[in-house]
């Protein structure tokens, strides 16, 4: 019907770009802010939870993620980061501290879940600054799922949730300080709770209106190991509110390096460093 | 590499087009002279004024090519129909995108050949043009000190990028007015400014498939 079966050079760019996964519906993009997905890059936490659900982890078993994060526009470097994981020997799952895209666009985090789906194991993300960009918010919703969860992995309760307030102007509802504490306060059978955000409490881009008392949920949380934060594009270990709480800051994709996190006891932790 | 120069010529090929046409306007142009007033006016009088009315040469109607789930829009015809200025208004209802979405955009499209296929069928094998868009309704392009000064480098709003594809062209019954009509069926793929940059730097990772998208159209000229 149409020319292009005339030109062998768009004929085959054209048969290329469906041969690569994507729909005719999606190739034709409505806008880059257009969040339609096809099905398997739909709903994708839930997805990779139901992948951990289907290796537990026994009670008492040590606790073993690589946590990295900002994957951003660093899609070669996730290629390698892949091909690094994979080599490393009993990993459960990967944990992303958001900023999954750039631009806030479903493709972009389609583009990453091209790579991460090569993983062994699941991972799971939260959202980043970067991901609300535009409709990004709606985009992270449909291809991952929800900006605030929990859920449990053998002992341990991770509590993810959005702290990127600059990106709902700081209008005091971001992040969620009820919802955590609730969170918090039921340790749904786990022995320890990790928490994981984007944007870490000490940083300008929180709501400064919210720091102390989001601190203060994590403060008052004994069985906490620690925050685990993205964002600075830099490894960091530290108590920056000098009251207890350990925050660990993941390296961008662009740096090369990942953390393999092994967690066991109370809250006990190592944190070891892998370059790719 | 390959695929850089080809978006280096797609972004290059809109130059040539803004050359004026060699040969004149024709009737198939979209510029209409008027030359009665030569008949008029003796050879000694003072030379006429040409007065030249910009007229919509045809009506577009598109989905697709991040320009909108369905567009709607018209154009100008220039250099014996090889060069077209289009401008579309489009749609993307809010279940697609989170937020409805009016995307107005530009587009200039200039297609070097046109090949006969029998008595009223003729092929353009090949369209290259630029396309620049201004999305409106979208739930956080940033607000006035929202963020600091360059905290993201990007427009959320603005994009642009090359299109490159072909078009088949049914001849319609002329107009009263001797105008050629016809209604032609289009298809463009395209890329925008920042899934072209994502691509250049990650080649690896990425392939030009990954970052095309189609638009699927007809244009009636009249």
């Amino acid at each position: 019907m149409f020319s292009f079966s005339s030109s062998p050079l768009l004929r085959s760019a054209l048969i290329g770009a469906l041969a690569a996964g994507l729909s005719a519906c999606e190739l034709v993009e409505y806008s880059p802010n257009d969040h339609r997905a096809p099905a398997d890059q739909k709903d994708l936490t839930a997805k990779n939870l139901a992948r951990l659900a289907a290796t537990p982890l026994p009670p008492g078993d040590s606790l073993r993620f690589v946590f990295t994060g900002d994957s951003q526009r660093f899609y070669d470097q996730g290629e390698d980061l892949v091909r690094s994981v994979n080599q490393q020997p009993g990993i459960q799952f990967m944990l992303v501290s958001g900023d999954i895209s750039d631009f806030g666009l479903g493709r972009e985090m389609q583009w990453v879940d091209n790579e991460l789906r090569r993983l062994k194991v699941p991972y799971l993300t939260v959202i980043g600054n970067h991901d609300q960009v535009a409709n990004g918010r709606e985009a992270y919703q449909e291809i991952f799922g929800p900006l605030n969860y929990s859920f449990v992995f053998g002992d341990t309760k991770f509590v993810l949730v959005d702290t990127n307030s600059r990106e709902y102007n700081f209008n005091g509802r971001v992040p969620d300080v009820p919802w955590l504490r609730g969170q918090l306060a039921d340790p749904n059978g786990a022995r320890r709770t990790v928490v994981v955000s984007h944007v870490p409490p000490q940083d300008n881009d929180f709501d400064p209106t919210l720091r102390a008392d989001y601190a203060a949920a994590l403060r008052e949380t004994p069985n906490l190991v620690f925050e685990m934060n993205g964002h600075r594009h830099d490894y960091s270990v530290g108590q920056p509110f000098d009251d207890g709480v350990t925050y660990v800051n993941s390296y961008s994709f662009e740096k090369r390096n990942y953390l393999v996190v092994t967690v066991w006891g109370d809250k006990q932790f190592r944190l070891k460093q892998i370059s790719f | 590499m390959a695929a850089s120069l080809l978006l280096a010529a797609l972004l290059s090929a809109a130059a040539p087009s803004a050359a004026p046409w060699p040969n004149g306007p024709d009737p198939s142009d979209s510029v209409r002279v008027a030359t009665e007033t030569l008949a008029t006016t003796g050879p000694a009088a003072p030379a006429p004024a040409r007065t030249m009315r910009y007229q919509p040469r045809h009506l577009l109607l598109q989905t697709g090519g991040g320009l909108g789930m369905l567009s709607v829009g018209g154009g100008l015809s220039f250099a014996h129909r090889h060069l077209d200025v289009d401008g579309l208004l489009g749609y993307v209802p809010a279940e697609h995108a989170g937020t409805a979405l009016t995307i107005a955009s530009v587009k200039l499209k200039y297609a070097p050949w046109e090949l006969p296929l029998g008595s009223k069928l003729a092929l353009q094998p090949l369209a290259v043009g630029v396309y620049g868009s201004y999305t409106f309704g979208l739930r956080n392009p940033g607000k006035p000190d929202q963020y600091p000064n360059d905290y993201y480098w990007f427009s959320r709003t603005m994009r642009y990028g090359p299109v490159l594809g072909s078009s088949l062209s049914y001849a319609l019954p002329a107009a009263a007015s001797g105008r050629a009509r016809r209604l032609t069926t289009y298809y463009e793929l395209a890329t925008n400014d920042l899934y072209a940059i994502s691509y250049y730097q990650n080649h690896r990772a990425l392939s030009l498939p990954d970052i095309a998208t189609l638009a699927l159209g007809l244009k009636l000229e009249f």
